[in-house]
């Protein structure tokens, strides 16, 4: 992730030197793009080239979304559907915590639990939707179903392989200071999971919304993604961008808080420490 | 017991094909002595090391016995990185009076300035220093250093070298080294041991006064020896 962030900023350090082109022309420079689609984006709308049908313009998303923020239609939708998230992602993580901390910390539940979690991995998930129509009904709880099962498998693997990862050696330096198998649990493998474990949680985050969108598919009559079927029933392509924008804003959102969590409790990173 | 620690018929194999690591090997350290350990790479020094401080279990048929409480210092650092380093040093201590304890253990090794810093803000010769802190911390009866400057510059190892003599002659565990390094031996401890073939070979006394020069012709003599046994022969010779 480090390396990712890093590699950019080298790369205009290069192309760019401070000494004339200055820090906070950067950012400005980046907007101008996307700035650009947007004035391209209504100036074909304004003059008619671009039909509403196929795509509403951005100032009448604007004005929907505007609209439907006042009627509280949307307030609604956007509550409905980050509750589904919040249980399915609170009900997934919880279990993948639990199978991965049972799996990681001893060999015989590696045995029982690694081999059947891996071998559901390799099916996709969403594909699993008609069974739990059968099972479950059309109601909430496939829906909060399916979004736990897809955030279960992300934190597992995160976790389970973050705890294998620890150095033994820590481990052995902590026995021999006189740490309780406990101990080492708590002082040494937790801590140094961590990050993998937060790595796994964001993971398990972006599946939440991808199947959450899914979910909302299945005769829901609340929701951001009800909203956007509804509106596909009458042609209205500005409220299902208003939708996309939902989904795309509440993503963004959450990632960011949960890289806010990361600065935290990560503080003793050395990549973070020098920043 | 009378001795620090007592080793008595130790054997230890790795593969039933291969010669035994160790073989019905015996070794007594008394109070307070600093004792060397050198030895080829693969001699079963390491190996001795960590059945000393309990990492490998004790096999059938030997006794050994290490007066508590025991600590040691590995040849990595081995802080963990979440943990500052007053609360590395104080690791598995508990009580209310733990970080007073470990800052002190910090000032005796001139680090007390580094105490809330994260370990991976330490250079290496720090971070040793603060794995020290952490071993003395516990009073240790007896001291076991696994190469613990081999991963060091040399103008630091000559450093730790002052630091570690320093604080064994004011708090005198029984000090095992385990070394590659005959000069870093003679210079430091009062017992030279080669262990060969899984037994100790050689078992030298350091008549030496201290402070020592590292430039004592009587270290030369001593030298020679040690590098004789370990398969080192001087080309003046």
């Amino acid at each position: 992730m480090s390396q990712t962030s890093i590699a950019p900023r080298g790369a205009v350090s290069v192309l760019a030197p401070p000494l004339w082109r200055p820090e906070w022309r950067l950012p400005l420079r980046r907007l101008a793009s996307p700035l650009a689609v947007l004035v391209l984006w209504q100036a074909a709308s304004s003059l008619g080239l671009l039909s509403p049908r196929v795509l509403a313009s951005p100032l009448q998303i604007l004005a929907v979304g505007w609209t439907l923020a006042l009627s509280g239609d949307l307030g609604h939708n956007v509550l409905v559907s980050l509750g589904r998230v919040a249980a399915g992602l609170t009900i997934g993580v919880s279990i993948g915590t639990l199978l991965a901390l049972i799996a990681g910390l001893s060999r015989l539940g590696e045995d029982i639990i690694d081999a059947p979690v891996q071998m559901l991995r390799t099916l996709p998930f969403l594909a699993l939707v008609p069974l739990f129509i059968l099972w479950l009904g059309i109601g909430e709880t496939p829906k909060v179903a399916l979004v736990a099962l897809g955030t279960a498998f992300p934190i597992y693997i995160n976790l389970f392989a973050g705890i294998r990862g620890v150095d033994p050696k820590l481990a052995e330096m902590g026995r021999v200071f006189g740490l309780s198998r406990r101990g080492v649990i708590r002082h040494i493998v937790l801590p140094g999971a961590l990050p993998s474990a937060l790595v796994g949680f964001r993971y398990s985050l972006s599946v939440a919304w991808l199947s959450l969108v899914v979910a909302e598919q299945i005769n829901a009559n609340a929701g951001i993604g009800y909203m956007i079927s509804d509106a596909r029933d009458f042609l209205r392509t500005d409220v299902i961008l208003v939708g996309l924008l939902l989904y795309a804003l509440l993503g963004l959102t959450v990632d960011a808080l949960v890289r806010a969590l990361e600065r935290r409790m990560l503080a003793w990173k050395p990549s973070l420490v020098r920043a | 017991m009378s001795g620090a620690t007592q080793v008595r018929n130790l054997t230890r194999r790795f593969a039933a094909d291969r010669p035994p690591v160790l073989d019905r090997l015996d070794l007594d350290i008394a109070p307070g002595e600093f004792v060397a350990l050198l030895g080829a790479s693969g001699s079963g020094k390491t190996t001795l090391l960590r059945t000393l401080a309990g990492l490998d279990p004790v096999p059938e048929g030997a006794a050994v016995d290490v007066q508590l409480p025991a600590a040691v210092v590995f040849q990595q650092p081995l802080l963990l990185p979440w943990k500052t380093v007053w609360q590395n040093v104080a690791l598995g201590l508990g009580g209310p009076d733990q970080r007073e304890r470990a800052e002190a253990a910090l000032r005796e090794v001139g680090l007390a300035h580094r105490s809330t810093v994260w370990p991976g803000t330490l250079s290496g010769g720090e971070a040793q220093r603060a794995a020290l802190a952490r071993a003395l911390l516990r009073a240790p009866a007896v001291l076991l250093l696994d190469e613990p400057f081999a991963a060091l510059d040399a103008l630091t190892r000559l450093r730790m070298h002052d630091l570690v003599l320093d604080l064994w002659e004011r708090h005198r565990p029984a000090t095992l080294l385990v070394t590659h390094d005959v000069d870093e031996a003679v210079v430091l401890a009062d017992r030279l041991l080669v262990l060969e073939h899984g037994r100790i070979a050689l078992d030298l006394p350091n008549p030496s006064a201290r402070p020592r020069e590292r430039s004592d012709p009587a270290l030369a003599g001593l030298r020679v020896q040690l590098l004789a046994q370990l398969g080192v022969h001087s080309r003046a010779a």
